[in-house]
């Protein structure tokens, strides 16, 4: 066990400052609950109310901003177009679309900065104003990080290049420097500067710029040297500037707004063609330098100089501890590990620092009510943990409405995810039968495949209908198809209810034979039989004998089968009583029909054809 | 790694004594509380809101802890209490009923813990009485009980579920059939150890396993859940002042190393896994609930310190956060 670097934050909960109460916690699926109590049991309560309050904390994550979710939406699209890039491209040409991925990351930044800036400069004076003004700052902190990663590590500039594109980093960031200044400490001489580096075609070696360059510094060292602008102290700092000379940069120090800007202007003016590996030695000599002894170096300067120091292991573990919400780590990351620049830093968890980081981001993404869908991609492209991530995570999505549960439900089905699909219809068929919706509750469980759960829904069908005398959700029933064979009790509610078709299509004879056939299959449950051999009576009624001989026998049995195994129950009351007699004169009606229906079924089949 | 945290709502729960235990649901969305003051009591939290939902009585001295069910099964949850009873609380047409008391110990029950949805609703309950009951729903409000006698000398502690592992690889099995779950769980007692349990064939439980490392009381256990790795990892604390991480390479089937986390300078009470697994909680007697990361090297790193106390609270002020469901 070791301290990680710095203190951990320490967070203070609100509460009563006494000596002998502790904290009980739990965790929610996204945020925690603290409380004050005392572990210590005792029977005794102590009298003394404690405070009855329950913090639920949360990380700062910026999910619930608007303007941060299009970031999140926008830099969701270049991730997954990233995965996509073909594997196959190599050299320049992967080269190049990498650092376009790399541009568009900071384009969405940008974009996203620009919104904030309006916000924080309409609402300037506000708690949320200034708020958004604390946002533009840290992404424009991002920005620049980025925007120097993508130089050394994913462009990776050679000596010479580099310098321009170190110029063009610092001009972009550096936004407060006035158009004075650049003129005297950025393009002095520009006609000759451009002439140097921006020749189309230009065939120029290394070496050969560099021998111009060292021409062009000798004569003004000359220059220098022989008093030429003795009489103007201003052009003598100016040329003095020209070379390179730290001293003369530093009087100019309000002019320059941080170390990194004193760092490339010294390049530009003392050593153009510096090569990558040798950066850093003069960044840290001019952070030193700049900042002389009297501040010490912020996180954003311990970022810069990682990055340098061509240290992207540090710059990520730097970043990791600055920040406080995931994204930018996660995505840098992920679009270095493409670069193939990362070495596989194995956590005991079996997982790499990319996927490590990724999975951080999306946990706290599946904590929004839309934002989660975008949490889903993030985990599909972590091939070692991101699948259980995305199990442990969508269980605890609250269903909230019917469309939110379909499209989880399609997301855990295109993933063969089984169990959490079972898990989840599960969960709504329950809720579906606890607000009584039970052709939704049907569904659910058929969804599940949850045999006992269908058999529930299906008895409180079969209630229903025996209370009201017809059936909810007829649709459902009648379009069971093979899902009917879930449980028994389905089966017989979707048979019985196409018996009520077929008879109300007056198809009478067919309606019949499934009647009975529910009886004599064992698939209707005892207790319907009554109401099944009730349903028979109109049949038995009919003009025409629908019925056969064999099929009257086998009512009688059911009937007979039926009384002699009802059971005696304990103290008849008046209820019971005037049941019984119900049942009783239900009984016999039955049997006086069944006996009129067998002499007309003998006689007729009994008589030739057309007779 | 130096995440920080607000305070994102307080919840008036009104207990008038002390508060033992306050367990969220499943989705986040309601928050179950209990204390001394015998009472149990449910929130609607949803939305930075705190609406009472049900304020349930029944428990005959200061309640312990309270543990929800998995959704699945409905709106459960399970009580214990000083008053040596367990008491499934289930919403039924909008309110709060008593649906079953189980009144089994001759001591406080301690713990509550329901197992994996995945085995059917059942759960776990130590008490001081040293005994482990499990009560298993069997249908039509009937619970069957298994009784484990003297699982702890002296007390039992804590009891935590291991998450639901399938052997061999998972076959989607016909409908309404049931996979061959190996049901195990831990608890932690007054006589120092932390057990393992598991369920043989014959549907009767057996200690499989003695973890041993502390000197003193188990207070709390905690089986973390599974994150798709071959390793098995519990958390444990004790009066000693000792959190442990046990974890077992569960190809080799059994054995246990443990890793201690940290020793604190007073008794530990209480541990808890996140949701996924990769943060550890820890809550001491010294006023603070610490929160614990792997890092990269394999070393158990402390990111936040949660302190209670007086001190500047940093409020987020989240833009449309209220309005934004």
């Amino acid at each position: 066990m070791e301290e990680f670097d710095g203190e951990p934050t320490v967070t203070w909960i609100p509460g009563v400052n006494s000596q002998k109460k502790q904290m009980c916690f739990d965790w929610g699926p996204g945020e925690m609950l603290v409380c004050e109590t005392s572990f210590n049991k005792k029977e005794k309560s102590e009298m003394v109310a404690g405070c009855p309050f329950i913090h639920i904390i949360r990380k700062d994550i910026d999910v619930y901003s608007k303007i941060l979710r299009k970031l999140f939406n926008e830099s969701h699209g270049i991730f997954v177009g990233l995965q996509r890039i073909e594997e196959e491209l190599t050299g320049k040409s992967r080269k190049a679309q990498l650092v376009r991925v790399s541009k568009n990351y900071r384009s969405v930044i940008r974009a996203c900065m620009e919104e904030m800036h309006q916000f924080a400069v309409a609402d300037k004076d506000s708690a949320i104003g200034r708020q958004f003004s604390s946002q533009v700052s840290i992404l424009s902190a991002v920005e620049l990080i980025w925007n120097l990663c993508e130089i050394l590590f994913i462009e990776v500039a050679p000596a010479g290049p580099l310098l321009l594109y170190l110029l063009d980093w610092v001009r972009l960031h550096v936004c407060e420097v006035d158009s004075l200044s650049a003129d005297v400490l950025g393009s002095e001489n520009p006609s000759k500067h451009e002439s140097f580096w921006n020749l189309p075609g230009n065939t120029q070696t290394l070496t050969e710029l560099e021998l111009r360059w060292q021409h062009w510094h000798e004569e003004c060292e000359r220059h220098l040297q022989d008093g030429t602008f003795a009489s103007n102290p201003h052009l003598e700092s100016l040329c003095k500037v020209l070379l390179g000379d730290d001293a003369a940069l530093l009087e100019h120090k309000e002019l320059l707004s941080n170390w990194y800007h004193f760092l490339v202007t010294r390049l530009l003016y003392s050593q153009p063609t510096v090569k990558p590996m040798d950066l850093h030695l003069y960044a840290q000599s001019s952070l030193d330098l700049f900042l002389g002894g009297e501040s010490s170096p912020e996180p954003l300067d311990n970022i810069l100089m990682a990055a340098f120091e061509f240290d992207i292991h540090q710059v990520i573990k730097e970043c990791s501890i600055a920040l406080s919400n995931w994204w930018f780590v996660a995505h840098l990351t992920d679009l270095l590990d493409h670069c193939k620049l990362l070495q596989s830093h194995n956590l005991y968890f079996g997982s790499n620092m990319r996927e490590f980081l990724l999975l951080e981001y999306a946990s706290g993404l599946f904590a929004h009510h839309s934002l989660w869908q975008l949490g889903v991609d993030y985990c599909d492209h972590c091939p070692e943990l991101g699948r259980v991530s995305l199990e442990l995570h969508i269980e605890r999505i609250p269903l909230t409405t019917e469309q939110k549960a379909l499209k989880v439900l399609r997301v855990c089905e295109q993933r063969q995810m089984t169990e959490q699909v079972r898990s989840i219809c599960k969960v709504l068929a329950m809720k579906a039968v606890r607000n009584n919706r039970l052709g939704s509750a049907l569904s659910w469980s058929i969804r599940a495949k949850d045999a006992a759960f269908a058999t529930l829904v299906s008895d409180r069908f079969l209630r229903d209908y025996c209370e009201r005398g017809c059936f909810s959700d007829l649709d459902l029933i009648d379009n069971l198809g093979p899902a009917m064979m879930l449980s028994d009790r389905l089966t017989f509610l979707g048979k019985y209810r196409e018996f009520h078709r077929l008879y109300g299509e007056k198809c009478f004879v067919d309606a019949a034979s499934l009647l009975l056939s529910l009886m004599t299959s064992q698939i209707a449950p005892r207790s319907f039989w009554m109401t099944l051999l009730t349903d028979a009576l109109p049949l038995l009624e009919q003009k025409q004998v629908i019925f056969s001989a064999e099929q009257t026998y086998e009512l009688l049995r059911c009937l007979e089968d039926l009384t002699s195994g009802r059971p005696l129950c304990g103290e008849p009351d008046a209820q019971q009583l005037q049941d019984d007699d119900i049942e009783t004169t239900k009984v016999e009606i039955l049997r006086l029909a069944l006996a009129r229906n067998l002499a007309r079924s003998i006689i007729k089949e009994g008589s030739l054809e057309g007779s | 790694m130096g995440e920080t945290v607000s305070v994102i709502n307080t919840v008036d729960t009104s207990h008038e004594d002390m508060i033992h235990d306050a367990q969220m649901d499943y989705y986040g969305t309601r928050l179950a509380t209990c204390s001394s003051d015998r009472s149990v009591k449910i929130f609607d939290v949803r939305n930075g809101g705190q609406i009472l939902v049900a304020d349930l009585r029944g428990h005959e001295g200061p309640v312990w802890q309270v543990a929800w069910a998995h959704p699945m099964y409905g709106n459960i949850l399970a009580s214990c209490s000083y008053d040596r009873k367990v008491i499934i609380w289930k919403e039924e047409n909008g309110t709060w009923e008593k649906t079953h008391e189980h009144t089994g110990h001759d001591s406080s029950v301690n713990s509550v813990c329901w197992a994996p949805h995945d085995y059917g609703l059942i759960l776990a309950c130590g008490s001081s009485d040293g005994a482990i009951s499990l009560l298993t729903y069997t249908g039509l409000g009937q619970w069957e009980v298994k009784k484990i006698n003297n699982a702890h000398t002296i007390g039992c502690n804590a009891v935590s579920w291991a998450p639901a592992v399938v052997p061999g690889s998972l076959i989607d099995q016909p409908s309404g059939q049931k996979p061959n779950y190996i049901k195990k769980f831990a608890s932690g007692g007054c006589d120092n150890l932390i057990k393992l349990w598991k369920e043989e064939e014959d549907g009767q439980w057996k200690e499989e396993q003695k973890l041993e490392a502390h000197s003193d009381w188990v207070r709390d256990v905690a089986w973390a859940p599974s994150i798709g790795l071959p390793t098995s990892t519990i958390a444990s604390c004790s009066q000693d002042g000792r959190v442990f991480v046990w974890t077992c390479d569960d190809a080799s089937g059994n054995t246990w190393s443990p890793k201690l986390l940290h020793k604190f300078n007073d008794v530990v009470w209480h541990v808890s896994w996140s949701i996924t697994a990769n943060i550890l909680a820890v809550s001491g007697g010294d006023n603070k609930v610490t929160l614990w990361k792997e890092s990269v090297d394999g070393q158990w790193v402390c990111i936040s310190d949660v302190n209670k106390g007086q001190g500047p609270v940093s409020t987020s002020v989240t833009e449309g956060q209220q309005n934004d469901q």
